[in-house]
């Protein structure tokens, strides 16, 4: 370690040297210089050459951690295929397995696999690339033109060009560059998916593009990388081993009128589908903010709006006569149900073209280890990688508390709060005889009973009670995920990856109403993803402790979904529960369930 | 002790390194506020319809180079902060290759005050400033490739200054008229779109104009440079040898004074007459052979004779008869060449002062 640290001391005392020698060169310059060497020198073991299984160089790559795992762009690893080889520069080839994609933004994250078991990679810092200006120095590092045969990378130098730059998709719908940055550092084929640098050495983007014309497919001066506070907003579905797409408002919005002074992006249309058409947004209304920033052009927005994946809600501003209203959006999917199958021989940017046709008939390819660590799966980059992240969410979760033996009977009691009266409710969930679970709420003297999965149950009633979005069958598919876990769930269960949630508690006001400035009370969250009977659930689990804090329950597509909010945890005979629940659907709080007792049964054997 | 030494060390070392590994953005930023973005005509075979301009005056007068992008009635000017506004040409000057444009505010007159007050380039003081030289840090600010709209700032390039000289003799894919000293720049600035962008020292401050996408037709690589903001060029006008710079043409435009005049032949017509007759022009690359010379000729007076083989026109190698004929169509009447021929086994130096063509106009050899 101290060696570490040692060494960019030694390298500027030797620069004073020279200067103290030639004396023309003035200090500073020389002191630049082996600052700027000294960051070289501590990246550049993380630095990755992508090569097919074999060695074949095919583009670079970044390690961003201990364990291996590697970010580069989709559409290098789209030739590869799952299960190739990565390069780093100790001159040796490592067994490496693609993990998650990213097809539009052209993103994929590898893992290597270690040659000694449990032998930690070294791997660079992620920066925050929102405080990249243009005018800033930057590094660009990776293997442009396969040059390198012992994998050490080639470094070139420049300045950002541009930021907040939007780059339109190449192929269908794919490789869109949204908010990416733009340099004058030299980006070439085979530096696609190479980490970009600023002079700390933190990983600022990943190169991956270029605008060439009439000077042919070398660089031109004018490369893009996508910035790493994107690739954040997907990392989290990327280490689940998802496929993930990008994401659209459901309204097309453009600037109100072309001529005159600054543009007003105004909705001109927009799908009544879209959550955004249910949170109130109508055409011709201006969209003033989204996520946190302001929109002044069409390019802008689609940088906005390019950042984050689908069904993530994100907080929009919009103006309608004098009155400016912010809602939380869901967002819709980008990639129509029919995405093209990727192309070995599509000639993508920066990228030699791949000779042969990559990944499966590669000899020895079959003899990897890394293909112990691929499990294909419809609608997965690589199912292995989510299987390991709900089993890691498992591990944390089992802290508090075994619920596994409690799949009896369970009772709920305590007081209600609704926007008009207050008074106690006692809520059951029980297995009847016929085996379908029954599912009651008693409060004020009025009864709602659930069998959600009564076969023929009209949409109403599994909504009950109205206004809630279904809350019985909220609270039926939560009993089942404490209890059950995957097994409740047998349609489907997978990790979600990373999504926003904004508990309402964390900054309401007295009224009830969601804070004002909904960031303030975003908590990221891993996502659990669950399908049973006609439900769709998404439980949210806080990054930070895996607290479960929230889920979502959707009875139908086409009406809006339940809302729960878990607060107020406290232990209940050695497992920590919810004290407080507040249910809401739509834009509106249904009810604050305040919990006096749980009596959680036993299943009778 | 040591280690304590080496932390002193360390710390002095990186309060000094503030200067050198500065960044640019202020510069970046501030130079910004003083470009535009450009949409006119064009948007086929390779000719960008968008470009890039300098302000140089709060009225909102522009600067750009004098490109086929302004035939149009409807020129566009995206400003820094993302306004929209119509423009037209008050001027041209194809020697210079500039052209002044002025911001047009609905319900004003053309001469009237457009009541903006836009931050701008002083291209007098500008033009005053000593001259960059070859290794000095150069900042090329132009939106290049069409990426910025509205507010969107225009990218920013870092280069060096690699020479101060002419480029005459190269032919690109586009026309080059300009024939004065440009600033050769070791970066990739002159892509699409990038032409009239701001060149600026390490301060932001102007130093020229980026040029146009060119191409060296011997080596066929791709050359970027930029016209100075001092720039002068002497030029005929009618009989008379008249000179005018960059700033005496901003600064008469913008009192509405200057005459643009059509745009000479000089780059694409005929050329100054030399009289020189080659052999019959059959192959791709036919050596340029002399027949003979017709009486009279600048070429017959200056002694050249049949089966000389021009080699170097102003020590630019010509291969063909088409690169000679390319060379001399931007020589204009009234300048002198200098030609080096072969004959027999020596080279002779002779120098040619070419004429106006005689009347009834003398076709060029083909």
């Amino acid at each position: 370690m101290p060696l570490r640290y040692l060494t960019p001391c030694l390298l500027a005392l030797g620069a004073l040297a020279v200067v103290g020698l030639g004396a023309e060169v003035e200090k500073s310059v020389t002191v630049a210089e082996a600052q700027r060497i000294a960051v070289i020198d501590r990246v550049r073991p993380a630095v990755v050459a992508v090569c097919f299984y074999g060695g074949e160089a095919c583009g670079s790559g970044v390690l961003i951690d201990a364990e291996g795992y590697a970010l580069t762009n989709f559409h290098v690893v789209q030739p590869t295929g799952s299960v190739l080889q990565c390069g780093l520069p100790d001159g040796l080839l490592y067994d490496a397995v693609v993990v998650g994609i990213d097809k539009v933004g052209d993103v994929a994250l590898v893992k290597l696999l270690p040659r000694v078991p449990g032998k930690p990679f070294a791997f660079v810092p992620l920066a925050d690339s929102d405080l990249v200006r243009s005018g800033d120095w930057s590094l660009a590092m990776g293997n442009p033109f396969g040059l390198s045969l012992d994998f050490t990378p080639t470094v070139t130098f420049g300045l950002v060009s541009g930021v907040n730059r939007y780059q339109p998709p190449e192929g269908k719908g794919t490789l869109e560059y949204t908010d990416c940055i733009q340099v004058d550092t030299s980006i070439n084929p085979g530096n696609s998916g190479g980490p970009l640098f600023n002079l700390k050495g933190e990983l600022i983007g990943i190169n991956g593009r270029g605008s060439f014309e009439k000077r042919g497919r070398v660089n031109s001066g004018v490369g893009y990388a996508i910035s790493i506070n994107q690739i954040k907003n997907f990392l989290g579905h990327l280490y689940a081993g998802l496929d993930t797409d990008h994401a659209t408002l459901g309204a097309s919005v453009a600037t109100e009128t072309e001529d005159g002074d600054l543009s007003v992006m105004v909705v001109k249309q927009i799908l009544d589908e879209s959550d955004a058409a249910r949170r109130g947004v109508k055409s011709g209304d201006q969209l003033v903010n989204f996520a946190g920033r302001a929109l002044t052009s069409t390019n802008q927005y689609k940088n906005i709006l390019g950042v984050f994946p689908k069904e993530w809600r994100l907080p929009l501003s919009y103006r309608r006569g004098n009155d400016t209203k912010e809602v939380l959006v869901r967002l819709m999917g980008n990639i129509d149900a029919q995405v093209e199958k990727p192309t070995a021989d599509k000639p993508v940017p920066g990228r030699p073209a791949p000779k042969g046709d990559g990944g499966p008939k590669r000899p020895g390819l079959d003899k990897s280890p890394a293909k112990k660590f691929f499990v294909e799966k419809k609608g997965f980059a690589n199912y292995y990688f989510n299987k390991l992240r709900q089993d890691k969410l498992k591990t944390a979760v089992a802290k508090t508390g075994d619920f596994t033996p409690l799949a009896g009977p369970w009772a709920i009691d305590g007081t209600i709060e609704l926007s008009d009266r207050r008074g106690d409710f006692k809520l059951t969930l029980v297995d009847g005889a016929d085996g379908l679970t029954e599912a009651k709420i008693v409060r004020n003297g009025i009864e709602d009973l659930v069998k959600p999965l009564k076969s023929n149950a009209p949409l109403g009633e599994l909504q009950l009670p109205q206004g809630s979005g279904g809350l019985l069958s909220a609270l039926y598919l939560y009993r089942k995920l404490l209890t059950q876990w995957d097994g409740g769930f047998e349609i489907g269960f997978d990790h979600g990856g990373h999504e926003p949630l904004y508990p309402p508690q964390l900054a309401a006001k007295p009224d009830g109403k969601p804070a004002e400035r909904l960031k303030d009370s975003r908590v990221d969250c891993e996502v659990i993803r669950g399908k049973h009977g006609p439900f769709e659930a998404k439980f949210y689990y806080a990054l930070s402790d895996q607290t479960l804090l929230g889920c979502e329950v959707t009875v139908s597509k086409d009406e809006e979904p339940c809302e729960l909010y878990f607060g107020d945890y406290k232990p209940v005979d050695g497992r920590s529960l919810p004290h407080r629940i507040e249910v809401r659907s739509g834009d509106k709080r249904y009810a604050v369930l305040t919990v006096k007792t749980y009596t959680l049964g036993k299943k009778a054997s | 002790m040591n280690r304590l030494l080496l932390t002193a060390f360390a710390l002095a070392l990186g309060a000094l390194s503030l200067a050198a590994s500065d960044p640019f953005s202020k510069t970046a930023d501030d130079v910004n506020t003083r470009t535009v973005k450009l949409f006119g005509s064009g948007g086929f075979r390779g000719v960008a319809n968008y470009g890039t301009g300098v302000i140089v005056s709060p009225d909102g007068h522009i600067l750009t180079l004098a490109s086929q992008m302004l035939d149009t009635s409807e020129l566009i000017v995206h400003l820094y902060d993302g306004r929209r506004l119509k423009a037209t040409v008050v001027a041209t000057e194809p020697e210079l290759d500039v052209a002044l444009l002025k911001v047009k505010i609905e319900g004003k007159k053309p001469d009237e005050p457009t009541g903006l007050d836009l931050p701008f380039f002083d291209v007098p003081a500008a033009a005053k400033r000593p001259l960059s030289t070859p290794g000095d840090w150069v900042l090329a600010h132009a939106n290049e490739f069409e990426i910025a709209m509205r507010d969107e700032p225009v990218s920013v390039q870092r280069g060096v200054i690699a020479s101060y000289s002419k480029l005459s003799g190269r032919k690109g894919i586009f026309d080059f008229g300009f024939t004065g000293n440009v600033y050769v720049v070791d970066a990739i600035t002159n892509n699409p779109g990038a032409g009239g962008g701001a060149l600026t020292d390490r301060q932001g401050r102007l130093l020229g104009l980026v040029g146009r996408e060119l191409r060296n037709s011997l080596t066929e690589t791709w050359i970027n440079y930029a016209v100075p903001i001092g720039a002068s060029v002497e030029f005929r006008d009618g009989d008379k040898v008249t000179a005018v710079s960059i700033p005496e043409f901003v600064a008469s435009a913008m009192a509405g004074k200057y005459k643009t005049r059509p745009r000479t032949v000089a780059t694409a017509g005929p050329g100054g007459y030399h009289g020189i007759v080659f052999v019959p022009n059959v192959l791709e690359r036919t050596p340029p052979y002399v027949e003979e010379c017709e009486p009279n000729s600048p070429a017959a007076k200056a002694g050249l004779r049949p089966n000389d083989l021009v080699s170097f026109v102003d020590g630019e190698p010509v291969v063909s008869i088409k690169a000679f004929t390319d060379v001399l169509r931007k020589a204009r009447p009234g300048a002198t060449v200098r030609l080096e021929v072969r004959r027999g086994d020596v080279l002779q130096a002779v120098e040619i002062k070419l004429e106006d063509a005689p009347k009834p106009a003398v076709a060029p050899k083909k």
